[in-house]
Parts: structure tokens; sequence; C-alpha cells
């Protein structure tokens, strides 16, 4: 029996869906707590609380629940009445909205949060009558033999239960607990009659469990995994309701009766402590350089490995380090990282450490040709790689793979050899122009932290540069640099800046391309003919190249049809795309402006397609990556169509739409798991 | 609340989350509903199954065994799920090994099969241990797959409800600010 009971305390699960959720939750409030009060014993509140809530829904209590109905009780006592007490003792309001992104406060729950019939029927609904009789009703219908079978039989209605117990239970304890901002609006002493009605009420519920001498739920009574029978179980699972749940209830009424025979003055404690969050400091990423140097010393040595198991190795893609690492792992993690940070590839660029080197020998005396001073040239290189990609099979060939890389290396050299600057980065490498765009939607940019400072300095080292650090390569003035265009997270700007004025700085993302100011280093948007291109070129490519990997176009696709398919996808139907919304909108400037709308949904495309190669199909993740882009892309369609609404912002969100259509048509499709043995 | 801060890594967590994330992929079978229980030798077995209804593609069984009369879980034995189906000119099987490590519940032996087609499929499990072996059998039903766009439709209908909050938040922020002229 021993071994009995220890595979059952193995038995945890791991709900992708679930652990997400708790993380984010931890996450958001710890941002938030930083922010405020920094209460100590709340933290611990809120941390508790979705302890429990893993424990009921991950541990083996989950397991069991639909063998034993005490187990599956033990669960729903922990749903209702432990973890929300825990969650309202944290007092999760404040901490929670700090730290959400200010704007989305602002402006996407602000309407809702201060809408006043919301506020009434909320305070209607926390009152101690409504939550008192929610609860009870929950509890009730819950355990009819008609319901409970039916949760039992499908895990979505299991879910409903399990989260009407976990609300309902949150609105129980709301009047006892009382939670801030706010005033009590309640005296204390109205819980206590509160509570005791709820123990008499638990105290009812459990007897029908204990003193019940018939089954109330027969699929117990299907498989028996212990001594006990299924009658004896559900008298136990009456027990841990009875017992357990009255002393939940009358444990704080008890507290609070003492509380109310205690005078005042033997209450009174310090006031809370009121901690300022420190500025941020800037120390660490002064530092940065090295730290750059370190990854790029780290990168060149993958590089150089991939190079030789590409050449000398067996050129089998997914036994060779050039099949696997590169097109599946690398694009992967480059794409997460732009997800939760920015542009970390760009900052850890092996071919720019080898440039570097190499302009040790050879100082650069040109400037890059004026007529290539724009995004033509790597948009080409952009179609170029799509068209090889499918015609060649990129990524079953290490050997070719070798090749490419080798020749980056070179390219990266000789470009940056004669031309000064960082003219590879900006005008050549399409790597770099896929990130630059998709750092677009990433949380963190490197920008100026008080723009008043920028205003009296005279130096301009950012851009100049110093003796400690070189400037701006890319020539963005930090003052006038908006967003992460070509920015390629080098970090000499805040190394150079002698204020420390310039840091990798929390931003909402995406937020960026709702304006249309001059950019440093790029203008204007809607007058960049090229960054549309580029941009289009990036976005309908990312549903190109995930559909090259499905069986309808795999089958379809030989010949001439390859190139002839990377033509009609990434070039001539953005064109007629921008063709057809500008004639709608009648304002080609408009057009332009809102064909970056689209580039939310394109990057949610490429890491749902990228994400795939590394992770295997997860088609929810895919999803809403997906739902992810559109919303976004809608929203910043509709932001900047103000004013010609119906024109403007109905055909790019029919676009949208479509794009997104096809990207989950693309992800329904069985999918070749592309370099892996699988 | 100040947004721009660099105190709070919110990348790391994210990172963290994500990798969470990876590992909880590697999705188990936790029992399901009982499609059958059979006494055989030594063994009283218990077959059950994900989804509900079973479906044609990917679906989970999990197979407990227990002595017969004490009903004490055998967690030693090697269990082995064979499924069959006859037509008329065709014959499709199944084979898979069931495992403790496939199933959430540490308890059960759980296989992940793909059933290609739909009609009812014969199901044999054998059980060996040390001393005994059995072999039990029966059978399941397998309807047409889902549509999947109806398997994943709480995605989908995130778009439609988070489309009328933003309407509501638009019409509220109209009000705010006729009101306040």
């Amino acid at each position: 029996m021993e071994s009995a009971a220890s595979a059952a305390l193995q038995s945890w699960g791991l709900s992708g869906q679930v652990i997400a959720l708790l993380l984010l939750s931890a996450l958001i409030y710890w941002r938030g707590w930083l922010r405020g009060e920094r209460n100590g014993a709340r933290l611990m509140a809120f941390l508790s609380s979705l302890m429990v809530l893993f424990l009921a829904t991950e541990s083996p209590l989950d397991a069991f629940d639909s063998l034993f109905l005490s187990a599956h009780m033990t669960q729903h006592l922990l749903l209702l009445m432990v973890a929300p007490p825990l969650l309202l003792f944290s007092h999760p309001l404040l901490p929670m909205l700090r730290g959400l992104p200010r704007a989305f406060v602002k402006e996407g729950l602000g309407p809702f949060l201060s809408w006043k019939s919301l506020q009434q029927f909320f305070a209607w609904l926390t009152a101690p009558v409504p939550a008192w009789v929610l609860f009870a009703l929950s509890t009730v219908l819950w355990h009819l033999p008609k319901f409970y079978e039916l949760a039992l039989s499908s895990p979505a209605w299991h879910g409903v239960q399990h989260a009407s117990f976990f609300w309902s239970g949150v609105l129980f304890w709301w009047p006892v607990i009382q939670p801030g901002p706010g005033k009590r609006r309640w005296p204390k002493w109205v819980a206590i009659p509160y509570l005791l009605f709820a123990d008499i009420f638990n105290t009812a519920l459990s007897a029908v469990f204990v003193f019940s001498g018939n089954l109330l739920y027969p699929s117990y009574a299907a498989v028996r995994a212990s001594h006990l029978s299924a009658l004896e179980d559900q008298s136990l699972a009456g027990l841990i309701m009875w017992v357990p749940g009255s002393i939940v209830y009358l444990v704080p009424a008890f507290v609070l009766v003492v509380g109310l025979f205690t005078t005042p003055q033997m209450r009174q404690t310090a006031p809370p402590k009121r901690v300022r969050s420190s500025k941020p400091k800037n120390s660490l990423w002064r530092s940065a350089p090295l730290f750059r140097r370190l990854a790029q010393s780290a990168m060149l040595l993958v590089a150089v490995v991939v190079v030789w198991d590409g050449f000398g190795g067996q050129q089998v893609a997914a036994l060779n380090l050039a099949g696997v690492l590169p097109w599946i792992h690398w694009r992967a993690l480059s794409m997460l990282a732009l997800l939760v940070v920015g542009n970390l590839f760009c900052l850890s660029c092996p071919f720019m450490f080898v440039r570097d080197a190499g302009r040790r020998f050879f100082a650069p005396k040109l400037r890059w040709p004026s007529a290539l001073r724009n995004k033509w040239l790597a948009a080409g290189l952009i179609v170029l790689y799509l068209w090889a990609y499918e015609a060649f099979s990129l990524w079953d060939s290490p050997w070719m793979t070798a090749w490419i890389i080798s020749g980056y290396f070179v390219a990266a050299l000789l470009v940056d050899s004669v031309f000064r600057g960082a003219s590879f980065c900006k005008y050549v490498c399409p790597i770099g122009q896929y990130h630059f765009v998709a750092s677009l939607v990433s949380p963190r940019e490197i920008a100026v932290k008080d723009r008043a400072m920028c205003r009296s300095c005279r130096t301009y080292d950012c851009i100049r540069g110093n003796e400690t650090a070189r400037g701006c390569e890319l020539y963005l003035f930090q003052p006038k640099k908006a967003g992460n265009l070509d920015c390629t997270f080098c970090l000499d700007c805040v190394k150079a800046c002698p204020h420390n004025n310039v840091g990798l700085l929390t931003v909402t993302p995406a937020k960026t391309l709702l304006s249309d100011t001059y950019r440093s280093g790029i203008g204007r948007l809607s007058k960049r003919g090229d960054m549309v291109a580029l941009v289009l070129l990036l976005v309908f490519g990312a549903f190109v190249n995930a559909a090259g990997m499905v069986d309808p176009v795999m089958m379809w696709e030989h010949g001439w049809r390859v190139g002839a398919f990377v033509l009609a996808g990434a070039v001539v139907l953005p064109l007629a795309t921008v063709w057809l919304c500008a004639a709608i909108g009648g304002s080609v400037e408009r057009a332009r402006r809102l064909a970056f709308a689209l580039v939310p949904l394109g990057v949610g495309m490429w890491a749902a397609h990228l994400l795939f190669h590394a992770l295997g199909a997860i088609l929810w993740l895919q999803i809403l990556l997906l739902d992810a882009g559109l919303l976004l892309t809608l929203y910043t369609a509709w932001r900047l169509s103000q004013g010609a609404r119906l024109k403007v912002f109905v055909p790019w969100a029919s676009v949208a739409c479509l794009l997104f259509a096809a990207g989950v048509w693309i992800f329904f499709q069985p999918m070749q798991m592309r370099g892996m043995m699988r | 609340m100040d947004l721009l801060s660099t105190d709070a890594d919110a990348g790391d967590d994210a990172l963290r989350l994500i990798s969470l994330l990876a590992l909880a992929t590697l999705a188990f079978a936790d029992g399901g509903k009982v499609q059958f229980q059979r006494k055989a030798g030594a063994f009283n077995i218990t077959l059950f199954s994900t989804p509900t209804p079973v479906r044609a593609g990917r679906a989970d069984f999990s197979v407990m065994v227990q002595k017969s009369g004490t009903e004490t879980p055998v967690l030693d034995a090697d269990v082995r799920l064979h499924l069959i189906k006859r037509e008329a000119n065709s014959i499709a099987e199944v084979s898979a090994p069931a495992r403790h490590e496939q199933a959430t519940n540490k308890l059960l032996y759980a296989a992940p099969v793909d059933l290609n087609t739909t009609g009812k499929w014969r199901v044999e499990i054998s059980v060996q241990n040390a001393s005994e072996s059995a072999l039990v059998t029966g059978e399941i039903e397998v309807l047409p797959p889902e549509p999947p766009l109806l398997a994943h439709w709480p995605y989908f209908a995130v778009l439609p409800v988070l489309a009328i909050l933003f309407a509501v938040n638009q019409v509220l922020k109209r009000r705010r600010a006729v009101n306040r002229r």
C-alpha cells in the first residue's frame, strides 16, 4: 500500500493555462506591490492564495477527484473557503491596477472603473445579503446530483463548477474582510451573524452527506481504488465539509467577537510605512557593453560550431547543428526574446563582433551611397530569402546553411570595412530588418528617461560618442528617437550618455505605431515608402513562410510555382492591398500609415509559426498569439483611422481579418515539422 | 504608477513563465470516463478514456489495474492496449504500451492513441506482472472528430468578447466627454 500512497502523492498535473494564469497574476501583483505600500503580509497573502489555487487544481487532489468524493470535497473547500479570503486579505485591487500597464488601466479599464452603473452593481453584489445568497445558491446547486454528475462527466463543466465556487467564495468573503480601497461599508459586527448563518448552512449540507444512507453521486461507485466503499467515502467527504468548514467560519467569527470587546487603544498599531519606489538605477546597463561582448562571443562560438558541422558533419538536418540550431532553436528563441524583452539578437550579433575586429585593421572612409540609404536593398534580400527557403529547402541543407552563415560574415566585414557607421545593419541585413520591425511590439525600448535633461544637453554624446563609448552607429539621436526601428540594442548610447539618462525602459507594446512624429534616423513613417514595403513584406511573408509547410501548399509548390507563390503572396498581394485600401480610403499617405497597423498580426504569425517548431503543435497557444496580433492590429488601425473610420478602418480591418483567417487555416492543416526527427 | 521603469524585470519573469508553459505542454492523461470494467484472473481492470465522447484523432486511454477482492492498485504490471477495428475489406489496428509516466494519476497506466476511423473499436488490454497475467476485451464507440473551429471555440470567442468590451469602452468614453462639456 505504501507504493500506492507514494504513487498517489506523485500525481501532480501541469496545466499550461493554469500555471500561466497564476504566474501572470503573481507578476502583476508584485509589480503593483513594488510601486505602492510594500506590505509584506499582503504580498504573502496573495502568493498563498495563488499557492492554494495551484494545490486545488494541480495537486493529487485534482487527479483523484473523479475517484474519491472526499478528495473532490477537499478541493472544493480550498476553492471556496481558503483561496478567496487569502486573496481578499491581500487587498488586491490597487496592486493589480498599479501592476498593469498605465495606459491600459487609464484607457482600457478607466471608463469601466468609473462607470456608475457598474459601481452600483458591484456594491450590491458585495453587500452581505446578495453575497450570502449567491454563495449558498452556488453551493447547493452544484451539489445537486444532476449538476455534480454533469461536472464529473465534462471537463468544461468541471471548470465552470470550480470557477463558480471560487468566485462565489470571493463574493462571500468580501463583506467579512472588506478589502480596500475605500472605507468599510458595514460595521464589523455584521460579519458575526453572517458567518454563523453560513456555518449553520454548511452544517446542514454536510449532514446530508454524512447521514444519507444513499449514494448521492453514482459515478463514485463505478471504480473503487481503496478499501473505503463509495458510501463511506461520501460520509468522509461530509465530515471534511463539516469540521474544517465550520472552523473556517467560526474562527473568524470568534476573532471578530474578541475584536468588538477590545478597546481602540489596544488595537492601535503603527501606521504602515510608505516606502517610495526607488528611482530606476542604470548602473547595470552602463556596464552592458561588456555583457554585449560576452553575448557576441558566445554567439560567435555557436556560429563557428554550426558552420563547422554544416560543412563537415552528417548532411541530415535533424542530426546536424546547422539544421537544428539556426532554423529551429535560434529563430524561436529570438522571437521569444522579441516578445518578452526586445531585439536581443542584434545585441548579441556575432557578425558585428567580427566586423568590429576587422575595423581595427580597415578604418572605413566612405559613407553609404545616398541612393541606397533606404530599405529597398534589404527588402529585395528578404524576398530572395523567402524564395530560396522554399526553392532550396534551406532548413534541410546543413551545407547551404553553413554557406549562408559564412557569406553573412564576409558581407558584414566587407560592407562595414568600406562604409562608415553600421551600414550593413541599417541598409543590408535582412535578419536585422526582421528584428527591427518585430521589435515594434516589444515591451522594452532603449529610450530617454527624462526629456527635460536632454534639452539642456549640448554635447550630444549619445549620437556623437565620446572617449568612453562610440555614438549611435545607426544615426539615432535619442531625444528624437521613437520606437525600436533601426535600434540594434547595442547600448552604446547608454554608456555614452554622461547624464545617465538613457536606459532600457518598459513601454506599452506597439504604442509607437500610433504616432507619426519625426523619428531620428528614419523620418516620418508615412513618408517612407521603402519602410512600408519592408513592413508589408515581413507581415505577408510570415503567412507565406508558414503556408509553405502545410500539405495543400507543399503538394502544389514545384519548380516555377515556388517563385510564383512567394512573389504573389509576399509582393503582389501586399501591393494590391495598399492600392485597394488607398483607393477606398482616398489617401495614399494614410494607407502608408495604416500599413504599419498590420505589424502586430505579422509578429503574431511569426511567433505562432516559430514556436511551433520549437515546442511542437500547441494549437491553443498559436491561436492566442494570432488573437493578440489581430486585436492589437485592429486597435492600432482604429486609432490611426480617426476622422474617416468607415472608409479607412473597414478596408484595413478586413485585410487583418482575412490574414487572421488564413493563419488559422494554416495552423489547422497537418504541418511538416521541418528539420526535426519526430 | 511609473510606467517607465527598469526595476521590475518583467522579461526574466516572462521567460520563466514561458519555459514552464513549454513544460506543461507535455499533456498527461488524467483518467476520464469509465469505458468498461472487467475481472480477469487475479485482476480487476478498468479502462478510462478522454475526451468524452471518444473522437477520431488523438485519445488518451488510462487503465487501472487492481487485485480482485482487495481492490489494491497493482503498480508493477506491464500493460498493453491493442485496438482493432474490422471493416468489410480492411482492418485498422493500433497497439500502445500504457505507462504510469504518461498519466497524471500515477495509479493509472496511460497511453495516448491515434484513432483514424470512426465506429466501434474492439479494445484488448493485456496485463502481466511477475506472477500473473490477464487479457480483457471490450468495445468503445469512436465518433467523428470535432471540427477544429468548434474544438477550439473558447480561443476564438475571445475576439468578439473583447470587441464588445472595446465598443462599450468607446461608448463610455464618449459619454464621459459629453458630460464634461
